[in-house]
């Protein structure tokens, strides 16, 4: 009813997104600054939020089964690879040393990469039905050794270490979004086309997490044992929580190297696994505002790190003097996630609901 | 017009227009006017159906939903009378009312009241059915004749013909049980004609709020609508007005629903304001730091913008409204927000006598507060403060069309054409309460303040004369008791004695939580009332309120309840008034201790 936000007559009223006045506005301001991007910042920072975006998908992938459905994976990095090289060959030019069969639609490549590498996600699952915590853990941490070896090996296919070869160029329904035009830069394309993505991508987690499948992940991450007994089918919800994560990381690995466009095998290690983990754990863990947080957050900590020697003189911006920038973003990457961890486990978002709970109680605190 | 006649015309004009929500699982169902006319129209052919007659009686005892209000206005349709009993009401008064009505159906909400009838249906021979509204524990499990249920009797007179609509204005619309603080509880009748002028005077007169009650405006229904009060404010104000009543999901939830519903006008008796003071008290007491001092800062504002209200009759001066405009962002439009009255434009206190303040502390954060009176035997129509001239301690003035006196020895007489019938199968006490003039004695002792306001001194039963000849009135000093947030009950005794004395009751929830930021252990009611911190903390209360009062009237000593009252106990009437006597002779011998132990 109008003035009245809490007297509800219908269960959808519960679960709209946005259900409040307030939400519709932030929400509807954050987009439109979103799309207005291109024309205020300049292309080499819009390539990084670009790619910042197309991060946010994989972490929000991630989130899918460590957040809500609690079983932490170490194997994400091995689902981005798939994608990544599942993209780069459908869409690779056939005359190339590399793979490759020309299909230059996005409309094909993307859910390709995705569908692959959901069914890769589908085949780890049962060894999640089985396995809890550490073990889980340490099982796909045995992937990305597997898929870092295969891939490293399989030359003809990911042009080798040290050589790589190139991603996806995407065409969107025969218009290239690969090279610039009268209108667009090819980054300011390639910007808005992972904008569009990443919302898709967030708005259907979203939905996926306060559905009958999203209520069945949380019980199984707060109790997996209960869950079973409500009647919640742990395998089924698990490999579901698996393909769908695998298939966000699929097509977050398609679409990662696009802006850049180059990739090696050797950078799906275990590195990049943990980078995403941290993502989630920063942003905060089962929300999907957080995984975009904390996605964001990462990438472009390097790049925020890079003015810091213009404020702290002390720190150089060169690699052959110590201490430098670059040694202060490792640094920085273990504090985050150690002050995060203790101080604030529900990650950016939980500040946030911190934030917000204080001046819903107000006057009180409760 | 009967309430009848008033729904249906709701159900004519605007079909589709929200007559009611009702809390369900979470969220909040809505009924129209045209449902709500169909269902009071089944079920009023249910009832003739049931061999109901016009002048019969038909009983319920439920809690508030909208199954009442079916009931209600389908009696008031075949000309039959309403009785409510209170939910609470133990097998013992339900064998009375239900005899002494001589009601033919009885609806019961679910098991608890299905077995108080069947407990004492061998003394009720006019009680042909029993019909209950909750099947859960009874569909299945009771075999007895006379039980029917709700849905089966609604299922089997759906889709006939309409019902015609007579009536006359001597007919009983309802019998209302006073509470009987005194003896046992009696059956006022109340006519359609009583009705009739309550509607006028107080929905469409505006006798409370100004401007009068709309289609705009939503109530909470939360006390019992046995009761005049809630009838008034819940099936009248519905019926007449179109004011969207709501239905919580019990009265254990009020908190919840009022700030769901944020209703817009809003009775209570005194009990509900004190614990809605109580709880902001506790709530603030627990805050962090910054949200305190802020919190405590503007409510000490809101008691100087409360003085000035009460020193303009309840008007701002600029001085208070640029005041509450800045209190309002910093403070009070969220507290108001919280406890559910941030859209109250009319809030009105009765049934009980109320410390003023509270009600300063109401109007301080901007709650337009009014104490009104008015009683079961004159349909509730007899004083109400007006917007504009508040004056607090008194219960208002007259409404246009009643008459007003006091008597000789002090007692409020009221004459209007709402005073009652009677009471039922009971000359003599209707007798009693009517002078041979034709005025009905209120059996309040009271004054006229300037020959407009009423101040009520006391129930005349009540009035404490000491052993030394001085008239006290209990309720007063009683009230400023209870105004603590730490006291929910304060019984003051002294008749015929050479001092004041207090029981005194305390509030679990403050106490307790105040006790547990000091670190006092404690396991039950008793164990903490026993306390000798909050013997303490109850003597500075006691202390505080002396200190207001001259000598006769100081409360010398008093002792701890070692119990919460209870009206399963018959301490408390049904609207959770004391019993005196009951009281007196249950804790004889805390009384005789305080007493023993001085003169």
């Amino acid at each position: 009813m109008r003035n009245r936000p809490l007297l509800r007559t219908s269960y959808n009223q519960e679960l709209a997104l946005l259900d409040t006045t307030s939400k519709k506005v932030a929400v509807g301001i954050l987009l439109a600054v979103g799309v207005a991007l291109p024309w205020l910042v300049e292309d080499q920072l819009l390539q990084l939020i670009g790619l910042a975006c197309v991060t946010a998908i994989g972490a929000i992938g991630l989130n899918i089964v460590t957040g809500y459905a609690g079983q932490v994976s170490l194997g994400h990095a091995f689902f981005l690879a798939i994608g990544a090289y599942t993209a780069a060959a459908i869409a690779g030019d056939p005359d190339a040393r590399t793979i490759g069969f020309g299909v230059r639609e996005i409309l094909i490549w993307l859910p390709a990469a995705g569908v692959v590498a959901a069914l890769a996600g589908v085949l780890v699952a049962p060894l999640a039905t089985r396995l809890r915590g550490l073990y889980l853990a340490i099982v796909t941490l045995g992937l990305v050794f597997i898929g870092g070896h295969v891939i490293n090996e399989w030359s003809s296919l990911t042009g080798g270490p040290g050589i790589g070869r190139q991603p996806p160029a995407p065409t969107l329904l025969g218009y290239d979004l690969n090279t610039g035009d009268a209108f667009l830069t090819r980054d300011q394309k390639l910007y808005l086309l992972m904008l569009v993505l990443l919302v898709i991508a967030a708005l259907a987690a979203r939905n996926l997490a306060r559905s009958r499948v999203g209520r069945a992940f949380t019980a199984i991450r707060d109790r997996d044992i209960a869950a079973g007994v409500m009647g919640v089918n742990l395998a089924r919800y698990k490999t579901i929580a698996f393909g769908v994560s695998s298939f966000y990381a699929g097509c977050a690995g398609a679409l990662l190297y696009v802006g850049i466009g180059y990739f090696d095998p050797t950078t799906f290690n275990l590195l990049l696994s943990v980078q995403y983990i941290a993502m989630i754990l920063i942003g905060g863990a089962g929300t999907v505002s957080g995984a975009v947080l904390g996605a964001f957050l990462i990438t472009l900590l390097p790049r925020l790190i890079r003015e810091v020697p213009s404020f702290l003189p002390f720190i150089s911006n060169s690699p052959a003097e110590s201490p430098n920038a670059y040694q202060l973003e490792t640094v920085l990457y273990g504090v985050l996630i150690i002050v995060f961890l203790i101080f604030e486990p529900r990650g950016l978002f939980g500040i946030w609901i911190r934030l917000r709970n204080y001046w819903k109680a107000w006057p009180f605190s409760y | 017009m009967t309430i009848a006649d008033l729904v249906r015309q709701h159900a004519e004009r605007t079909p589709d227009a929200v007559a009611m929500r009702e809390k369900h699982r979470g969220i909040w169902r809505e009924i129209t006017w045209r449902d709500y006319w169909r269902t009071a129209e089944t079920v009023a052919r249910a009832l003739r159906s049931l061999g109901v007659q016009p002048g019969d009686r038909v009983a319920i005892q439920s809690e508030n939903r909208s199954e009442w209000l079916f009931v209600d206005v389908a009696t008031v349709a075949v000309r039959a009378a309403t009785v409510g009993l209170y939910p609470t009401n133990p097998p013992d008064e339900v064998r009375h009312m239900l005899a002494d009505s001589g009601a033919r159906i009885l609806f019961a909400e679910d098991q608890e009241q299905v077995d108080k009838a069947l407990a004492v249906l061998d003394d009720c021979p006019d009680l042909e059915w029993i019909v209950y509204l909750e099947p859960r524990g009874i569909r299945g499990r009771y075999q007895h004749p006379k039980l029917i249920s709700w849905s089966d009797l609604l299922a089997s007179h759906e889709d006939a013909e309409a019902i015609e609509l007579r009536s006359s204005g001597d007919d009983v619309a309802t019998l209302i049980y006073t509470s009987g603080t005194t003896g046992r509880p009696k059956g006022a009748m109340l006519t359609v004609d009583n009705v009739d002028f309550a509607i006028r005077v107080l929905i469409e007169g505006g006798g409370f709020s100004d401007p009068p009650p709309g289609p705009r405006d939503l109530t909470l229904s939360y006390l019992p609508l046995c009761h005049v009060a809630e009838r008034v404010f819940t099936v009248w104000f519905n019926a007449a007005a179109g004011v969207t009543v709501h239905f919580g999901e019990s009265i254990a939830t009020v908190q919840a629903d009022l700030r769901e519903v944020q209703p817009t006008i809003l009775f209570g008796v005194p009990r509900i304001w004190e614990k809605m003071m109580a709880g902001v008290t506790i709530r603030l007491a627990g805050a962090s730091l910054i949200k305190r001092s802020n919190a405590r800062l503007w409510l000490r504002v809101a008691d100087r913008i409360g003085a000035t209200l009460e020193a303009n009759g309840g008007r701002h001066t600029t001085g208070s409204r640029l005041r509450y405009a800045i209190g309002w962002l910093l403070c009070y439009r969220a507290l108001k927000e919280r406890i559910g009255v941030r859209r109250v434009r009319y809030a009105a206190s009765g049934a009980a006598p109320i410390a003023p303040d509270v009600l300063r502390f109401f109007m301080g954060i901007g709650v337009p507060m009014y104490e009104v009176y008015g009683m079961t035997e004159n349909t509730a129509i007899s004083t109400a403060n007006r917007p504009g001239r508040v004056r607090l301690g008194t219960v208002g003035e007259a409404h246009s069309g009643v008459e007003i006196r006091i008597a000789d020895d002090g007692e409020i007489q009221t004459r209007h054409p709402g005073t009652f019938a009677g009471y039922f199968r009971n000359q003599a006490a209707t007798a009693e309460a009517m002078t041979p003039d034709g005025w009905l004695r209120t059996g309040d002792v009271g004054v006229l303040l300037d020959g407009t306001h009423l101040k009520i001194t006391d129930r005349s039963k009540d009035i404490i004369i000491t052993a030394g000849g001085k008239n006290v009135a209990p309720s007063e000093i009683e009230n400023a008791l209870k105004a603590s947030p730490f006291v929910k009950e304060a019984i003051v005794i002294g008749d015929r004695r050479a001092f004041l004395t207090a029981l005194i009751g305390i509030e679990l929830d403050t106490v307790g939580e105040w006790a547990q930021r000091r670190g006092i252990g404690y396991t039950t009611y008793r164990d903490l009332s026993g306390k000798p911190e909050v013997v303490a903390l109850v003597q500075g209360v006691v202390d505080a309120v002396n200190a207001g009062h001259n000598p006769v009237e100081q409360v010398k000593t008093f002792r701890m309840l070692p119990k919460e009252l209870d009206h399963e106990d018959g301490e408390l009437t049904a609207t959770q008034k004391v019993r005196r006597s009951a009281v007196a002779t249950t804790f004889e011998a805390l009384v005789d201790d305080m007493y023993g132990s001085k003169v």
